[in-house]
């Protein structure tokens, strides 16, 4: 009756009318960002986050946050069109959403996924609204040693599905959390790394960070090659998957969500490794696995849910713990900052209509989603025509101006410009920039609970073991961490660790 | 990958410079935990967790060097082989004269030549839309930011914008 009553609450904030708009404009960019490869929700997040300042909180997440889910249903339409991933969760779509489109069946699998996006991402909300206010009671009881344990199993879990080296992916983790601990010490109040600088008293923006990062850098890295797209040109007809399609896809739909969801729980993980879990599983639980690769509609269903699902999953931790499991999570955390709020156990009673809000948004975000995915096709298609030698240089005019905007300072405008290029180096040389920014967000939350769980128990390590939470996520990352040392465990990661930042 | 393309242990294995660089931030990261003071194990102080980080930095770089030096690692002109490394060059040099220029000159006067130099070099657009592009998205974001969202851009010492 209380989540009924709750579920209300959160009706009355999301259909306010400036929250609807909010909501729409947060999605439809969303699909834009979504179908436009090169440029994923992160870019977008980040750009928009100073546009959250000028409304109230709930308008500001309620668009963010439908900037990601967003992206995961336009991600689809490039990949199944152009064969281009539109974000990372959708490269697996590709396989058999293109041949499927060359097939001249490109309505069915775009129908399904939206169609199978919107049931997944439906699934998830209500697992949202069921586990997290229980999580968040449970939660309560972290110490700081629960804390700082959760966080370094995160950190090592996205470490283990980074592409490429894990050594690479530690020192990248390892330079974030350095990079986060510059400017006042929260404890002593002494300047740390600031070279003498005063804008370096506050430590470094994420926004100037994450733009450089994955704004600047991807423009670099996408203008090194001539980028050549084949959108499939035929009319496309038939959207609604017929009889045997829908009977194909149910169960993968239904294992992709559930997957997709728990995927999505766990620190680190996210919509990338959700969807290729769900396509291993679905070629693996196939009487005909032969067919996937050719144009078997279970190859989109699955990962399609399995993306939107874990999407809708990864809201819990960042909620109920205030620990993002991923770098858009991370982003939204800095959105909650931004307006005084500190995502955790706390927020869903302190501020129940801020969460419910947020989480009825998201109804309602799908149904335009579904909306925008199917009717509004065609519109998307024609975007997908918009030459890049035009839209790369208006990217990088809106990174300088979203920096700029964040925090009227000029040096945010170097600091992106700094990290930009340093992120082309990094991603030329194989260092991938998704652990660094992850770690940079956790950084100053990590070494807090650190020191004050060595402070609490006198400087007892023992302590981080004797909790059961604290040992079980860290004898969880050092199995992680050791693993890869294993040849099976090694090529096990090297099948699903994945580009997670596009 | 091929032998050409594969550096071991020379100086041009990319792989090596990466760990190398690493291995000096690790250091210099150390040293900085040190002088801002470790503390104790119940009582770390500011320095204390750049101090191991800076260790496991140097760890990390440590195990890429050495599987550098063993496995050998591609070369930096593989890295960029096939690619188009005229073009970030450019747009990093553009960027970085902006970035000179916006504060002296002000936002108009230093976004419309970055626009018309981006426009032109990263794929040449024709000039008949780079001019009207490169002149209207600048002044439009910055009407839009001044009017509608009251947010004052830099206007440089000719105060235009």
């Amino acid at each position: 009756m209380d989540v009924l009553l709750n579920v209300a609450q959160g009706f009355g904030v999301a259909l306010q009318p400036i929250n609807l708009l909010y909501c729409f404009i947060g999605v439809f960019i969303g699909t834009l960002v979504g179908v436009l490869p090169g440029i994923g929700p992160i870019s977008a997040m980040s750009l928009l986050l100073p546009v959250t300042l000028s409304g109230t909180p709930e308008s500001g997440i309620i668009m963010m946050a439908g900037i990601y889910y967003g992206s995961m249903y336009g991600g689809s339409t490039t990949s199944i069109l152009v064969n281009i991933p539109g974000e990372a969760a959708s490269v697996v779509t590709c396989i058999d959403g293109h041949q499927m489109a060359k097939q001249g069946r490109a309505g069915p699998a775009l129908g399904i996924s939206a169609l199978g996006s919107f049931i997944a991402g439906t699934f998830s909300l209500v697992a949202l609204m069921l586990v997290a206010p229980s999580l968040a009671s449970v939660a309560i009881a972290f110490g700081p040693a629960e804390y700082f344990s959760l966080m370094v199993l995160g950190l090592v879990v996205l470490t283990f599905l980074t592409q490429g080296s894990m050594a690479k992916a530690l020192l990248m983790a390892c330079i974030g959390i350095v990079l986060g601990l510059i400017g006042l010490d929260s404890i002593t109040a002494q300047p740390r790394l600031t070279f003498g600088r005063m804008e370096l008293i506050d430590g470094i923006g994420l926004v100037p960070v994450v733009m450089g990062l994955f704004g600047i850098a991807e423009v670099l890295i996408n203008t090194e090659q001539v980028i050549k797209r084949e959108v499939i040109n035929a009319k496309i007809t038939q959207l609604l998957p017929n009889k045997a399609d829908w009977k194909a896809s149910a169960g993968p739909v239904a294992r992709g969500t559930i997957l997709g969801f728990f995927l999505g729980i766990l620190p680190g993980g996210g919509a990338v490794v959700a969807s290729f879990a769900s396509y291993a599983l679905e070629k693996r639980l196939s009487p005909t696995p032969e067919r996937f690769g050719n144009g078997a509609i279970e190859g989109v269903a699955g990962p399609e849910s399995a993306n939107n699902a874990a999407a809708g999953g990864a809201f819990i931790p960042l909620m109920t713990l205030g620990i993002p499991p991923n770098v858009v999570m991370a982003l939204l955390l800095g959105a909650f900052v931004i307006h005084g709020l500190q995502p955790g156990p706390l927020l869903i009673t302190q501020n129940p209509g801020l969460f419910w809000g947020i989480v009825a948004s998201m109804y309602i975000g799908n149904l335009m989603l579904l909306v925008l995915n199917l009717p509004l096709i065609g519109m998307w298609v024609q975007l997908l025509k918009l030459p890049y030698n035009i839209l790369f240089p208006l990217i990088i005019l809106f990174t300088i101006i979203g920096v700029y905007c964040s925090s009227n300072n000029v040096f945010d405008v170097y600091v992106m410009i700094g990290f930009g290029v340093i992120g082309y180096f990094m991603r030329k040389l194989g260092y991938e920039p998704a652990p660094l920014v992850l770690a940079f967000v956790l950084g100053p939350m990590l070494e807090n609970n650190l020191r004050k769980s060595l402070i609490l128990s006198q400087g007892d390590l023992l302590t981080f073991v004797q909790r059961p939470i604290s040992a079980t996520c860290l004898a969880l990352a050092v199995v992680l961490l050791v693993g890869p040392l294993l040849p099976s465990l090694r090529k096990k990661r090297e099948l699903v660790a994945l580009d997670e930042g596009a | 990958m091929s032998n050409d393309i594969k550096a071991q242990s020379k100086l041009n294995n990319s792989e090596l410079w990466g760990g190398l660089i690493g291995l000096a931030l690790g250091i210099f990261v150390i040293w900085s935990g040190i002088k801002l003071k470790i503390g104790s194990i119940n009582d770390p102080g500011s320095g204390f967790v750049l101090f191991y980080t800076g260790l496991l930095m140097c760890v990390f770089a440590a195990t890429i060097i050495v599987a550098a030096v063993t496995e050998g690692g591609p070369t930096f002109g593989s890295r960029w082989e096939g690619a188009r490394w005229s073009k970030p060059l450019l747009i990093i040099g553009c960027l970085t004269a902006f970035s000179f220029a916006l504060d002296t000159l002000g936002f108009l006067l230093s976004a419309i030549p970055l626009m018309v130099l981006l426009l032109r070099a990263i794929d040449p657009v024709r000039w008949s839309l780079t001019i009207p592009l490169a002149i209207l998205a600048p002044l439009g974001v910055w009407w839009v930011l001044k009017r509608l969202l009251l947010i004052q851009l830099p206007s440089g010492i000719f105060e235009i914008g």
